[in-house]
């Protein structure tokens, strides 16, 4: 045992050695992530939504789309526990519904963003010259219109569909995470470690994909986390407008909108304010997760 | 100030406002022209009727052309005419939505520059007091709850409750009814679009200020006797302002994006009503119009934010 090399976490101490548990940087940040309560109450409640999505793919209360299933602008009840919209559909049921439009998009989105930003932003990243000035200019150019503006054209463009939704909302807001990745890439590739690569013989794409991009993942995911209630949002912002999911299809942001004239009227509110709540208290859980998630992977970022 | 390399800054940025201005433009106007249905659809023209029609505003030359020809009004002032409302010049028209765009958005830089800052210096100054807690979350719910939904909550509370509860003494009167429209008219949509981008100022103002507050020249300040509040205002927040400002653009963005909804459910005649209502009735020269508009705009607000930067930090130079 004497040549063991002393390990400087250990502590020695009568009757054996305490070491610290040796742990990854993912299993450490998760812990850290199960102590921030705030965090983890928004991940219980985004579980239980997801559930409540996939719940509704089957089963609801009533049927969601059936006009007259119940009074019209029937105020919340037992049967009725969210009340009735303007044409005599179950809010419950269209709100459980409208889960899935939410998530979607949410997901989606992040998904075509964590695709596109990264690529683009490594490519300029590591390449720099006059492939980084050229992907620069795009992204400056995209930053120089208003995101929801851009967003209303493509849908317009594209036609009505949740496919579409998800592609238009993903051009307005991919640059955040391509500008991101970009940083990451020019300041990781001047590190020893990829001129080590370099000298070896590596290609340029197995320097990339291989080294820079596990070392940008941390602030890449909590970014990606961030991209889901931005798109959502906008999507609310979208269907509130007129320009959502078709009908009869039920989603947050478009129930809403369909409940703003019974609200001015002042006879029902309540057919605006649960979709506004829902999508509010979504919203919320989303920023307090990603929030946790970036305190917990992404240590060195402060906000 | 005006040093020669903020000249040249000043400069590029120019340059780059005007590429992006034909880009924006340019994408727009192949986007917007190759559109399904137009503004005559439910005129019912047809036939020869339709070719004249066509013919008198352009529309029937090749995409190319009429973008040439839209480039060459615009370097003039003009942005062409209405489809929808047949021959009503759009410039004065955006002109005058602009006008009543910027009162709300102006209203509403100011409460989320107040509010912002505001929640932001107590938050710091209080940290890890319930006063923080209260600020800070309250500036979660101000990122995360969309405008729409502070704008319903507003009108149902003030349009109508208050309304109920003092018989129609206190009373939010709504929908707008002038162009312009009253301060009290302003007020419930100009909180509405303010207090989403606040949360972002209050969080960014309160890192800022925890951070300067450590600083040595501020225990110099509170060591030669000078009042706390005097060390917090003239001595701390002017340094952690640098940092807010750097959001400033974003911020103007989120407004003006905020504020196409907000006009829709205040009926506010603004740009942002225009842009939807000219998608609705196929009125493409407004929408190209209004985008070229909105993108001078931004680049107009983000060149003015990067100059209001080397005011506030002397060091920074282009």
């Amino acid at each position: 045992m004497a040549t063991a090399i002393p390990n400087p976490s250990t502590i020695e101490y009568a009757g054996g050695t305490l070491a610290r548990e040796q742990v990854s940087l993912w299993r450490d940040g998760l812990r850290r992530l199960r102590r921030n309560r705030l965090a983890l109450a928004a991940a219980i409640y985004l579980g239980l939504l997801v559930l409540v999505g996939l719940v509704s793919l089957f089963w609801t209360p009533y049927k969601p789309n059936v006009i007259g299933a119940c009074p019209t602008y029937e105020l919340p009840s037992g049967a009725h526990p969210f009340g009735c919209d303007d044409l005599g559909r179950d809010s419950l049921s269209r709100l459980m519904v409208g889960t899935q439009v939410s998530l979607a998009v949410g997901v989606a989105t992040a998904f075509i963003v964590l695709l596109v930003g990264v690529v683009v932003g490594l490519i300029a990243g590591y390449f720099r010259g006059v492939v980084d000035a050229i992907f620069s200019l795009l992204i400056n150019i995209f930053y120089g219109v208003p995101p929801l503006l851009v967003a209303v054209a493509l849908y317009v463009l594209l036609g009505p569909g949740l496919i579409n939704i998800i592609i238009a909302i993903s051009a307005t807001v991919w640059m955040d995470m391509a500008r991101l990745t970009r940083g990451q890439a020019l300041t990781i590739r001047e590190r020893e470690f990829i001129e080590a690569a370099r000298a070896g013989g590596a290609r340029a794409g197995k320097i990339v994909f291989g080294h820079i991009l596990p070392n940008a993942l941390g602030p890449i995911i909590v970014q990606a986390t961030f991209v889901i209630p931005i798109a959502i949002l906008t999507a609310a912002f979208l269907s509130f407008l007129g320009f959502g999911v078709p009908p009869p299809r039920a989603d947050w942001g478009g129930m809403a909108n369909e409940g703003l004239p019974s609200l001015q009227g002042g006879f029902d509110p309540y057919i605006l304010l649960f979709p506004a709540l829902a999508l509010s208290i979504t919203l919320l859980a989303f920023n307090f997760f990603g929030d946790g998630l970036r305190d917990a992977f992404d240590p060195r970022q402060k906000r | 100030m005006l040093t020669r390399g903020t000249l040249i800054y000043i400069g590029q940025r120019l340059l780059l406002i005007v590429f992006t201005l034909l880009a924006v433009s340019f994408g727009v106007f192949a986007v917007v022209h190759t559109l399904p249905g137009s503004a005559f659809v439910s005129e019912r023209v047809h036939g020869q009727a339709l070719q004249i029609l066509l013919h008198e505003y352009g529309l029937d030359q090749p995409i190319p052309v009429q973008y040439w020809h839209f480039l060459q009004g615009v370097v003039h002032g003009d942005l062409g005419v209405s489809l929808y409302i047949r021959g009503l010049p759009i410039t004065p028209l955006v002109l005058r939505e602009l006008s009543v765009s910027a009162m709300l958005g102006g209203a509403a830089l100011v409460v989320t520059i107040g509010l912002g800052i505001t929640f932001g210096v107590l938050a710091a100054v209080r940290q890890n007091t319930w006063v923080d807690y209260l600020l800070t979350s309250i500036a979660v719910i101000g990122y995360s709850v969309p405008s729409f939904v502070i704008a319903s909550l507003g009108i149902l509370i003030f349009g109508q409750w208050l309304n109920n509860i003092t018989h129609g003494a206190l009373y939010y009167p709504e929908p707008w009814t002038g162009t312009y429209g009253s301060l009290i008219e302003l007020s419930l949509p100009a909180i509405a679009l303010g207090f989403y981008t606040s949360g972002q100022i209050t969080r960014i103002t309160r890192a800022a200020m925890l951070d300067v507050i450590q600083q040595d020249y501020i225990r110099t300040a509170r060591a030669k006797g000078l009042e706390n509040r005097v060390v917090i205002i003239r001595h701390a927040l002017r340094n952690a302002l640098v940092p807010v400002t750097s959001i400033l653009g974003p911020t103007v963005i989120s407004i003006i994006t905020g504020s196409v909804v907000i006009e829709n459910i205040f009926g506010i005649p603004g740009l942002g009503k225009e842009f939807v209502e000219s998608i609705f009735q196929h009125d493409y020269n407004v929408t190209v119009g209004v985008f070229t508009v909105y993108a001078l705009l931004i680049g107009f607000a983000n060149l003015a934010v990067d100059l209001v930067y080397t005011v506030i930090d002397p060091r920074i130079r282009y």
